[in-house]
């Protein structure tokens, strides 16, 4: 599909359509939604700059290529005077002092925001079930899971709700919901995007992450989001990726596959044989593909959710309903902070903060957490060797079609294993993409770190190759 | 501490139990043979260089912000935060 962006960017100039009737369609259309994608509307805000934007368009005035775009928001990143409950009851009521650093970017493009968006609580999950506001569903199946944790983000760009949505990707909560719902979900490499006001999961591996219907989409809003900011002192500065040079794949001549990932029990049948049709075409058109050895499954998960638990037990601390949060109140603050944490997390963000407090405690924390350190720099060891013999691996993005609705909370363990194709790249802070193409949820594109653009690249020629 | 913290203390969380589900995944880390153990934290960290360090400076909050920061107190008295009873063990 070509971009969106441009092509709403036009009829605003052209006036085929005004601004203002622009966000009250897509209002109307989140508001009728039955895939459970709203936590809440910013109508007034947005309706306010889309009448800001038909006026500079009335007056002649330039508008910027975001100006007057609506854009839906994952409910873990601040705005400024909107609630953020990151789906969960603990902040159902909480208001966001301030605006994240990677929305306040595209704020000061002119794109305007309308949904706070559905998502598994505080990102803990991978079906957007664990949430208060009712299970996403599917955007092409009501019965299936919309994915997680961005899954309201991923179904609101399938259905045309939003031109474009802002999730959050820890483990592949931006890549797998962008899957399932057949859009384009990119993890960039880490740093590249701030983390200010994204509410912390596992700060080693949270990357903001864009989710649109096109790779020049993508390519916008990541030039737009990407730079240096003194409030994430992990973010490092970033050339802008020119859309021009996307349709030049000639730097790509080798493609690389993991076997382990395909010559697996646990993979679909279809997908397998999905992916091995992709490498032909690919294989067809003159690029080297070379398969490649990696760590089982089952060590990738292990170790990111070691490592992701023990860092959301400590990033999720602070939430004792001391200075925020739904408190309530006992006989004394230890007491109080032990009733609210009790009763206002779920049941999934529950079992990682314990499975986190386990694996740092005392006789724990050497055969668990630091063998877990040890493992994810051999993993980040393996890669860099191989992109010094390939310049793409190429992946499915999940094992598995989407669950039907109820089935991941029934089986925790099941869920976490759903994640073996997304998390290995986390751990490795690489770039990689979701591309709807080549099997029934999607393939995953990586290069490289700080290599995103050779990313895109690859997506673009994959458009017009599967 | 010589005292013995069990997990519900840690998390802060009634009846808090270690769950199967997770102690899977542990069990795989505890049988997992890496292929260098001495490699910890050394090459693959995203710590910030001494010279890269922002300047040590308060940054005034803006007057909406504080507004908001008050109006997400769980409990206010005339515009101050109200905290449960303080306990020392």
């Amino acid at each position: 599909m070509a971009s969106q962006i441009r092509k709403i960017h036009q009829q605003l100039l052209d006036k085929e359509i005004s601004c203002t009737g622009l966000i009250q369609e897509k209002l109307s259309l989140l508001k009728t939604n039955s895939n459970n994608t709203v936590n809440s509307l910013l109508e007034h805000v947005a309706l306010e700059l889309a009448a800001k934007v038909d006026t500079k368009i009335k007056n002649g005035e330039a508008i910027g290529l975001l100006e007057g775009i609506p854009f839906g928001i994952k409910d873990v990143f601040m705005l400024q005077g909107t609630t953020a409950t990151a789906s969960s009851n603990m902040l159902k009521n909480y208001k966001s002092a301030y605006t994240a650093t990677a929305i306040q970017k595209l704020l000061d493009a002119g794109a305007i925001p309308i949904v706070k968006e559905n998502c598994d609580s505080f990102g803990h999950g991978s079906s957007s079930e664990n949430t208060i506001f009712g299970a996403v569903k599917n955007a092409i199946n009501h019965n299936l899971v919309g994915g997680g944790s961005s899954g309201g983000s991923a179904v609101n760009v399938a259905k045309d709700y939003t031109v474009f949505s802002i999730g959050g990707d820890t483990g592949g909560s931006v890549r797998q919901p962008a899957g399932y719902n057949r859009v384009y979900g990119l993890k960039p490499t880490y740093g590249r995007i701030s983390r200010y006001g994204l509410m912390a999961y596992a700060s080693s591996t949270d990357c903001v992450g864009p989710i649109a219907k096109s790779v020049e989409d993508i390519c916008i809003l990541l030039n737009v989001m990407s730079g240096k900011d003194v409030k994430d002192q992990t973010t490092y500065a970033s050339a802008e990726i020119n859309d021009a040079s996307l349709s030049n794949h000639s730097n790509i001549k080798t493609v690389g596959y993991f076997k382990n990932f395909i010559e697996n029990e646990a993979i679909d049948p279809k997908i397998k044989t999905d992916f091995l049709t992709a490498i032909e075409k690919i294989k067809a058109q003159g690029i080297a593909i070379k398969a490649l050895d990696f760590f089982n499954s089952d060590i990738l998960v292990s170790t990111y959710y070691t490592l992701a638990m023990a860092e959301t037990a400590s990033n999720l601390s602070r939430l004792d309903g001391s200075n925020y949060g739904n408190r309530i109140d006992d006989k004394n603050l230890k007491e109080s902070y032990a009733i609210t944490r009790s009763e206002n997390f779920s049941e999934e963000t529950k079992r990682r903060i314990i499975g986190g407090n386990q694996v740092l405690s005392q006789g724990f924390s050497d055969e668990i957490y630091l063998k877990s350190l040890a493992i994810r720099d051999a993993i980040s060891e393996n890669f860099e060797k191989d992109f010094k013999e390939v310049d793409i691996i190429l992946s499915p993005v999940t094992p598995i079609t989407p669950p039907n609705i109820g089935e991941s909370l029934k089986n925790p363990h099941a869920m976490y294993l759903s994640d073996a194709y997304t998390v290995g790249f986390s751990l490795g802070q690489l770039p990689t993409l979701t591309t709807p193409q080549g099997t029934e949820t999607g393939l995953q594109i990586t290069a490289a770190k700080n290599n995103d653009e050779l990313v895109l690249k690859f997506a673009n020629f994959l458009k017009n190759t599967l | 501490m010589s005292k013995i913290m069990t997990v519900d203390v840690l998390s802060s969380i009634k009846g808090a139990q270690p769950s199967e589900a997770v102690n899977k995944l542990f069990e795989v880390i505890k049988n997992a043979q890496p292929t260098n153990n001495n490699s910890f934290n050394i090459n693959h960290n995203s710590s910030v260089s001494l010279n890269d360090l922002r300047d040590d400076v308060v940054i005034e909050s803006s007057s909406l912000e504080k507004q908001l920061i008050m109006e997400n107190f769980p409990k206010e008295k005339n515009g101050y935060l109200v905290v449960s009873k303080v306990i020392e063990e």
